[in-house]
């Protein structure tokens, strides 16, 4: 009788349990760099060959996005972005970061796209990895300080949704100008 | 059109099941003698409807009505027929009317099987069948109703997920699976009876026991075959993940395992009466919890359905299951459960209850796993991950004192061991166990799991020989028949006992398998160019080039090779990447070379298309006797079937008792 | 719902190389290497480790473990480095500490649980056996299953 209360016990927390987790989503993967600083990265410039380092970005907010040229999504996503660097270019920086990709093809894909932001080569995803990407897309929202305040994982479609984000990066950080 | 007449066999089925189950339980308790006919009727009648429904879901799929709600989600005018019926169970809603028809059949059969027997438990335990088919009607007309109307009809759908058009072996996995899980319900129906009669008779427990076992086949099946599906389509050179629904599979397996166990000493004593009773109650909740993992979106998992809101009302449903059998536990439990004593330690008894409680942790270990991220979730809102490196950790001792069981439990005799019978039972089996050891040892193989099931695997192989063929040597020498007459007699003289025989080699088949697929797996990985090789384990590959090409639904890039065997064999294997529209990260294919020995795994990590010839990645794999884990499958179904085949279509069930005096045969007690 | 269509619409479908992974340590540190990597969760597969799953981002991490490895940090610093970026969802096995040692120690005590239920079953039953009836009478010959056989045969 005992055991059989222990069971029935045992059984409700279990449910009670599962009744909670109703419209989670269980792929999610825990975020680790929250508000944490974002980790330094040299990487080279895809067109250009130039370095840029993280470091050297700090004073404006900075928006990374992390793509592949076999990434489906990754190219529906790709002009919402472009537009958005060209209207927020002034207030922000813009980078796209190629997620396990040979640069050749990273090339191939970003040729037929109209100029818009730089792209970097990050060889063997090692800085990908450091920022803690589940895979690609993934978009970081960076400010001003260097400190990762978000990021969006899977294709950013909507121009609203990604303004909204960067001005609440702005938020974070005060006014750019009154961070200096 | 067909949409309306779904929902109307739909609707037929659900007032059927009410109407029967209400009958069946009332009436039963009552003791009406006019329910039976009644509950009988109902139960043909949510079979017909099960079964209308399902054929007309089958005939939109297969006319690519997008009218109808399931046909727009899963159908595409591109996919092949075949897995254009088989998308009838490639998503949530189409899987759950699937159920639906199996458990007609179920039901039907069961009424059938019953009808020439008295009794008010047949009523009771199909009004609890039907209670559960009640659930599951409502479930297919509310919340995962795949016949309802779309508007504007779309052209055309975008085909059944990605994974699930890959294999062959999608096709009968998963009806195999439903088979399993959806014949659990008839043993819950029967132990609801017993439960509720207070009674739980010969021929009652034998029913309880044969449906068992034929819904354990099919899940035994369905989860080899699951395993053969992992390795021949996710392409991580695994079989068994130890992810959420796998495990989910296993639990029921585990506990209708102990059952079949725990009722043969049921039936020379009244022991334990409860604890077999709560077994086949739990595999009844155990796959309703594992529909539920698969169904609910609430776990991550490779066959998780989408998110859904059916979770809830299935969460309802597991809990008034849980409830219903641990309140008839412990209500009507104390009726059933005079207790005879139990011998001495070294006794067959005591085998089978240390098998019970090695399958009792495995079962509460592997479900302790499966929820302890959720558990963590829901009370500390952390997320944390058990994965294979923990089952592994906890699974393989109880495994191993399983297999070593397996040796011990059919030596001992019934009753009480005297002093004579290590002498006599052990010293054989165990020298053929030292000797495998030795063997291996010389051989140069190493690690202590591995040696160590080979060691027991040969012990419990002789063991299981012996008690196979010793009765057949008896009758050849003092009766003088040829070997197979006098082996198919002493079989069919104690079916149940061969049977099970059949299947304990099966498993031991599977445990060296893993064992040795697991040990002494070799991998390698490496980029190739034309011309270039690649060697392991005795196989060698060599790159002959890229080739690409588009099916309706996808379109691949495959890498060719030319391929060695150790035995001087060629062959050519290409391991693919398949790219979906709909998915980001390409889908491989492995190729595989299978002979006895072992395995060649090929998969195509990444390709170049640049220079002459373009160049490829590729993991390279060779897993020892793997192909022997789905092999067995056909034994461990001869076992089976050699256990359950009715005697005489005439006899009523009850006669198998004399099978049991049969198996007793064994016992001095 | 957008995705799929935008998915849909450009019919240039994702078709290009990847980039294979990094080349393999001496084989002491690569034995390192896989080892850590069957401990570390692959974050869009569906609980395969990093060694075992063949997509992108398993493969990007397998990488960074070998570099990390080859830059000769331990273990623990390597796995510390998962933890923070994933939490320790990261780990395949729940670390043994806090309320993660009921996973451990549960099943534990139900196989000693079992084990003392049935002992004292066995014990106690053994004793009402021997207080009540003889136990049966041993068999005449030396072997008493191929007397049963032998029973049976004569049915």
């Amino acid at each position: 009788m005992l055991v059989l209360l222990a069971v029935a016990a045992a059984m409700g927390l279990l449910l009670f349990a599962f009744a909670t987790l109703f419209g989670k989503d269980p792929h999610q993967v825990p975020f680790g760099l929250k508000d944490k600083p974002a980790p330094d990265f040299t990487l080279t410039r895809l067109d250009t060959g130039e370095t840029v380092k993280l470091s050297a970005l700090r004073g404006r907010p900075l928006v990374l996005n992390f793509w592949a040229s076999w990434c489906g999504p990754c190219q529906a996503e790709h002009p919402t972005l472009a537009r958005a660097a060209k209207h927020f270019g002034g207030e922000a920086s813009f980078f796209g970061v190629v997620f396990e990709d040979t640069p050749e093809e990273a090339r191939k894909f970003a040729r037929p796209m109209e100029p818009s932001f730089p792209q970097l080569i990050d060889p063997q995803s090692r800085m990908a990895v450091d920022y803690g990407v589940t895979g690609v897309p993934e978009t970081y929202f960076i400010d001003a300080q260097g400190i990762i305040r978000d990021k969006f994982v899977g294709p950013l479609l909507d121009m609203q949704e990604l303004a909204s984000r960067l001005h609440a990066l702005q938020q974070a950080t005060g006014p750019v100008g009154a961070s200096r | 059109m067909r949409g309306t007449l779904g929902y109307a066999f739909v609707l037929g089925g659900l007032l059927c099941a009410i109407f029967g189950a209400v009958v069946g339980i009332e009436g039963g308790l009552r003791r009406r003698p006019a329910t039976r006919l009644w509950v009988e009727r109902a139960t043909t009648g949510f079979f017909l409807c099960m079964l209308g429904a399902n054929l007309t879901m089958v005939w939109a799929l297969v006319a690519h009505d997008f009218s109808v709600q399931y046909v727009s989600h899963v159908g595409s005018r591109s996919t092949p027929l075949v897995y254009t019926v088989v998308s009838l169970w490639s998503a949530l809603e189409g899987s759950i009317l699937f159920w639906g028809a199996i458990l007609g059949v179920y039901l039907f059969a069961f009424a059938r099987a019953q009808h020439d027997s008295r009794g008010r438990n047949v009523e009771m335990a199909l009004g609890a069948m039907l209670g559960a088919a009640t659930f599951f009607a409502f479930l297919i007309a509310g919340p995962a109703n795949p016949f309802g109307p779309v508007s504007p009809v779309p052209p055309d759908g975008p085909g059944p997920n990605a994974l699930l058009q890959n294999h062959i072996l999608m096709v009968i996995h998963p009806p195999m699976l439903y088979c399993g899980y959806v014949g659990m319900t008839v043993p819950f129906g029967i132990a609801v009876a017993a439960l509720l009669d207070g009674h739980l008779g010969e021929a009652w427990l034998n029913a309880l026991r044969r449906w068992t076992l034929l819904a354990w086949t099919f899940l035994t099946v369905g989860i080899i075959l699951g395993s053969w599906w992992a390795y021949a389509v996710l392409g991580w050179g695994g079989y068994w993940a130890w992810d959420p629904v796998e495990n989910a599979s296993f639990l029921p397996w585990l506990t209708a395992t102990a059952f079949l166990h725990a009722t043969m000493l049921q039936e020379r004593r009244r022991v334990l009466t409860l604890w077999t009773m709560s077994l086949a109650l739990a595999s009844f909740a155990l796959t309703v919890l594992g529909t539920f993992m698969t169904r609910s979106g609430i776990f991550n998992s490779v066959h998780s359905f989408t998110q859904s809101d059916i979770g809830p009302t299935f969460l309802v449903f597991l809990g008034v299951v849980v409830a219903v059998s641990i309140g008839l536990l412990a209500v009507r439990g104390p009726m059933l459960a005079p207790e005879d004593p139990l011998p001495g330690l070294a006794s067959r008894e005591t085998a089978i209850l240390v098998n019970n409680l090695l399958f009792a942790a495995l079962t509460f270990t592997i479900l302790l796993g499966t929820v302890f991220p959720l558990v963590r979730e829901a009370f500390f809102g952390v997320r944390v991950s058990v994965g294979a490196p923990y089952f592994n950790r906890m699974a393989i001792p109880l495994g191993i004192a399983v297999l070593f069981l397996m040796g011990v439990g059919p030596s001992l005799p019934w009753g009480r061991a005297d002093a004579g019978t290590f002498q006599r039972q052990f010293l054989v089996p165990l020298a053929v166990g030292l000797a495998v050891l030795g063997g291996c040892l010389l051989a140069g193989l190493r690690g202590g799991a591995a040696l160590t099931t080979f060691a027991l695997g040969g012990f419990v192989a002789t063991v299981t020989l012996r008690e196979l063929f010793l009765p057949t040597f008896v009758r050849m020498r003092e009766k003088g028949e040829k070997p197979w007459t006098s082996f198919a007699r002493s079989a069919a003289r104690a079916r149940r006992r061969t049977g099970g025989y059949l299947v304990h080699l099966a498993v031991v088949l599977v445990f060296v398998a893993i064992a040795a697929s697991q040990a002494y797996v070799q991998h390698t990985t490496g980029t190739l160019m034309p011309g270039q090789t690649l060697s392991l384990g005795g196989y060698t590959v060599r790159f002959t080039g890229l080739e690409e090409g588009a099916d309706p639904h996808r379109r691949w890039v495959a890498a060719r090779l030319d391929v060695t065997t150790p035995r001087g064999g060629h062959g050519t294997l290409a391991p693919r990447m398949n790219f979906y529209e709909r998915s980001t990260d390409p889908v491989g294919s492995p190729a595989v070379a299978s002979s006895a020995f072992d395995d060649l795994y090929l998969t195509l990590l990444a390709f170049n298309e640049n220079g002459q010839g373009g160049s490829a990645s590729f993991n390279m794999w060779t897993f020892p006797l793997v192909g022997w884990i789905w092999w067995s499958i056909p034994l461990f179904v001869l076992g089976a079937l050699v256990a359950a085949w009715p005697k005489r279509r005439s006899v009523p069930v009850v006669s198998e008792g004399s099978t049991a005096a049969a198996d007793a045969a064994r016992g001095t007690a | 719902m957008s995705v799929l269509v935008l998915a849909l619409l450009l019919s240039a479908t994702p078709h290009a190389p990847q980039q294979a992974g990094s080349a393999l340590l001496d084989p002491t540190r690569e034995a390192r290497v896989q080892a850590l990597g069957k401990m570390l969760r692959c974050p869009m597969c569906q609980g395969l480790s990093i060694a075992d799953s063949g997509s992108s981002a398993a493969r990007a991490q397998m990488d960074r473990v070998r570099e990390l490895v080859a830059e000769g940090k331990t273990d623990d610093e390597i796995r510390a480095y998962f933890v923070a970026r994933y939490g320790e969802w990261a780990l395949l096995e729940p670390p043994a500490h806090g309320v993660n040692w009921l996973v451990f120690l549960l099943p534990v005590a139900l196989v000693l649980v079992g084990a003392l239920v049935i002992g004292r079953l066995v014990r106690h039953s053994s004793v009402a056996q021997a207080a009540g009836a003889q136990p049966a009478p041993s068999p005449a010959s030396a072997d008493p299953y191929l007397d049963a056989v032998r029973a049976e045969l004569k049915k």
